[in-house]
């Protein structure tokens, strides 16, 4: 056995690892989250708030 | 204008909508390598016997540095004769043009059907 | 579920419409340089000599100008339009709210493709390079490239999901390294500090324009490659501090940075390497800048430029899976494409459903298509998506003239960079025919068939007007 041999096992070990790591923790948010929060995001948030925080003042002024 | 309300997409259905886009793309790609139709591919048209530099048309810098590169007349010839043929016929050129015109023309069509819907429902009457 | 608070003050994109989980915004100018640079400076490194075997040094020097030319015109106007559409998506988000959604539908899949395409392409040389490193150290069998392949695309994935705070970071540093080693490989061969190497009078001698002028057009087609992805800077818009400020200041420090690496590697790769061996990025220099460096003699300048290749690749593939799982996400949310997508995990903030699936679209790719069909795939997605961009820019000056809404930044001279940029990329559309034909085609023949698909199934599910989602007035002749 030669150094990369060893390197071409290691590669194949870390990959499959890192992989694991994100699949198990992709399933526990899932079940720990529910699916209304997760998908919550909304495109342009913060220009809505500026936008009602304008359109108050405006009511308000 | 009444509001659209979308109907809400049951699990199988988003699985299946996105097979359909994984085959559509793999397929857009590898359907072209399939049919052997991929790709430009250079030829030597005017082989040389018995390479030299000077008959490959390489001047002494020129030569020195394919020496330094580790190459021979012979190991270089392909890499230094090798050509792109670059003819071309007008009915292939206009086929492509009227396809990316084509192409525009329809996205922009529908875009602009469902842009007013869009502007309509959001600045609505 | 005590990791997020709904009631933070923190937290960004805690709107009134119901995010309760966003993505952060983190990142600043630098980290918008270091993605825009980062994903294109792997061109500098390999990919741009293709324009020297279409059509000569010459030819690839002409190209890499118009191609500079172009993509100026392409940061100009993205960051005119960038600075109001601050949102992830970037040029999608644009299309949808300037030209409409089956627009912005083709715009999202040109990011995604284009993006994951190069990233698989990417991924592929580091592959090679390891490959090359493992000969050079006295490894005498064929290493099995595979194993680094994924682990270069799985390793990234894996830092994109866990925060792009340091995703970015990550990138900032390698792009600074990779860029810095062709500054000092320039300097050091130059004769600037001494000692110059550099022979382009010798070797353009009797080849200056092996092809005549349509050479000069062919090499269009490789010379996008040497700024390709720098208009992904927008796509971080929804993560930026001040996104009307950070990224047109990113994209223009991007687009100058780049043109400056593109002509130095030109000079210093074109005055030592002969132009039939630069040229032919398959049998002769596939890493022209680190195959300089070894005929520079200098052992520090080999391995210089050996971790520069490798930190531009990585650089490049990281870029990309952050742009086209951003992409990805954007067109889950509006449920253009599977809601499910539409994501962001709560506590590292990321698209991580996007990033997750797209690392085995992005496999498939590396693992089995040829480098060469995997770029022109990329290049090719892009061209469309440029080709896009001045409908775009005309368009959004009409429906809203400079005093409707106000931009962080105003691109000056309208229309001419628009008028520009789409005759370039008439030009390109050209070169791309002369060597690969049948893919445009067919490639189109595909956007056609995913459009119709999106017109007729796909868009019955998308919410009509609340996808418009900038407090914008309402366009002019509507």
């Amino acid at each position: 056995m030669d150094l990369w041999n060893y390197l071409e096992y290691g590669a194949w070990g870390l990959a499959a690892l890192l992989a694991l790591h994100m699949v198990v923790d992709w399933l526990r948010t899932d079940s720990t989250y529910s699916e209304d929060v997760l998908t919550s995001s909304r495109e342009g948030e913060i220009e809505a708030i500026a936008e009602e925080h304008k359109a108050r003042e405006a009511r308000h002024g | 204008m009444a509001h659209y309300h979308p109907p809400r997409q049951g699990k199988a259905s988003q699985l299946f909508d996105v097979v359909v886009l994984v085959v559509l793309t793999v397929g857009a790609l590898f359907v072209p390598l399939w049919l052997n139709l991929a790709g430009a591919t250079k030829s030597v048209t005017a082989p040389v016997e018995n390479p030299t530099w000077e008959s490959l048309g390489q001047n002494a810098a020129q030569a020195a540095k394919y020496e330094a590169l580790g190459h021979t007349p012979e190991s270089a010839h392909d890499l230094i004769l090798a050509r792109f043929d670059y003819s071309f016929s007008i009915g292939a050129l206009v086929t492509m043009i009227v396809v990316i015109v084509l192409y525009y023309a329809l996205i922009l069509r529908f875009s602009e059907v469902e842009y007013r819907e869009v502007i309509s429902e959001k600045f609505g009457e | 579920m005590a990791d997020f608070d709904i009631t933070s003050q923190k937290m960004d994109g805690m709107g009134p419409h119901g995010t309760k989980v966003g993505l952060l915004r983190v990142l600043g100018p630098a980290h918008v340089w270091a993605l825009g640079v980062g994903i294109v400076l792997v061109g500098e490194y390999m990919g741009w000599n293709f324009s020297v075997g279409k059509g000569g040094a010459y030819a690839a020097l002409i190209a890499c100008w118009f191609a500079g030319i172009l993509y100026s015109c392409v940061a100009m106007i993205d960051s005119e339009v960038t600075s109001t559409v601050a949102s992830a998506g970037g040029q999608y988000t644009q299309a949808k709210h300037i030209i409409g959604p089956l627009m912005a539908f083709n715009v999202g899949l040109y990011l995604v493709f284009a993006y994951t395409m190069l990233e698989a392409a990417n991924a592929i040389t580091a592959g090679y390079l390891i490959s090359v490193v493992a000969s050079m150290t006295g490894y005498a069998a064929e290493l099995d490239q595979r194993p680094f392949i994924i682990l270069v695309i799985m390793f990234l994935a894996w830092l994109n999901y866990r925060g792009v705070l340091a995703t970015l970071t990550f990138n900032l540093v390698i792009t600074a390294v990779a860029f810095s080693a062709i500054i000092i490989l320039f300097l050091s061969t130059s004769g600037v500090l001494g000692g110059g190497i550099m022979e382009h009078a010798a070797l353009f001698e009797g080849h200056e324009l092996p092809y005549g002028w349509i050479g000069v057009l062919a090499a269009m087609h490789f010379g996008l490659w040497y700024y390709l992805g720098i208009e992904g800077t927008t796509q971080a818009a929804e993560e930026v501090r001040s996104p009307a400020r950070a990224l047109p200041f990113g994209t223009l420090a991007g687009i100058m940075t780049l043109l400056i690496a593109a002509t130095l590697t030109w000079y210093v790769c074109s005055g030592i390497l002969p132009w039939e061996y630069l040229g032919d990025g398959v049998d002769g220099a596939v890493a022209p800048l680190f195959d300089a460096a070894r005929l520079s003699g200098s052992n520090a300048l080999v391995w210089l430029l050996g971790f520069g290749t490798l930190f531009a690749t990585l650089a490049s593939a990281n870029g990309c899976i952050n742009d086209a799982s951003r992409a990805w996400f954007a067109m889950g949310r509006d449920k253009y494409l599977p809601g499910w997508f539409g994501a962001v995990h709560p506590r590292y903030r990321t698209p991580y459903r996007a990033i997750v699936f797209l690392v085995p679209i992005a496999l498939i790719f590396a693992l089995g298509a040829p480098l060469d069909q995997v770029i022109t795939f990329s290049i090719l997605s892009g061209l469309l998506g440029y080709t896009f961009m001045p409908l775009n820019i005309i368009l959004f000056r009409r429906k809203w003239p400079l005093d409707t809404i106000k931009r962080g930044y105003e691109h000056p001279f309208h229309p001419i960079p628009a008028i520009t940029l789409l005759t370039l990329c008439g030009v390109t559309f050209f070169a791309v025919f002369l060597g690969y034909g049948t893919q445009l085609v067919a490639m189109i023949g595909f956007y056609i068939v995913v459009s119709l698909w999106f017109h007729f199934w796909r868009y019955r599910f998308v919410n009509r007007g609340a996808q418009f989602t900038m407090p914008w007035p309402k366009p002019r002749g509507y």
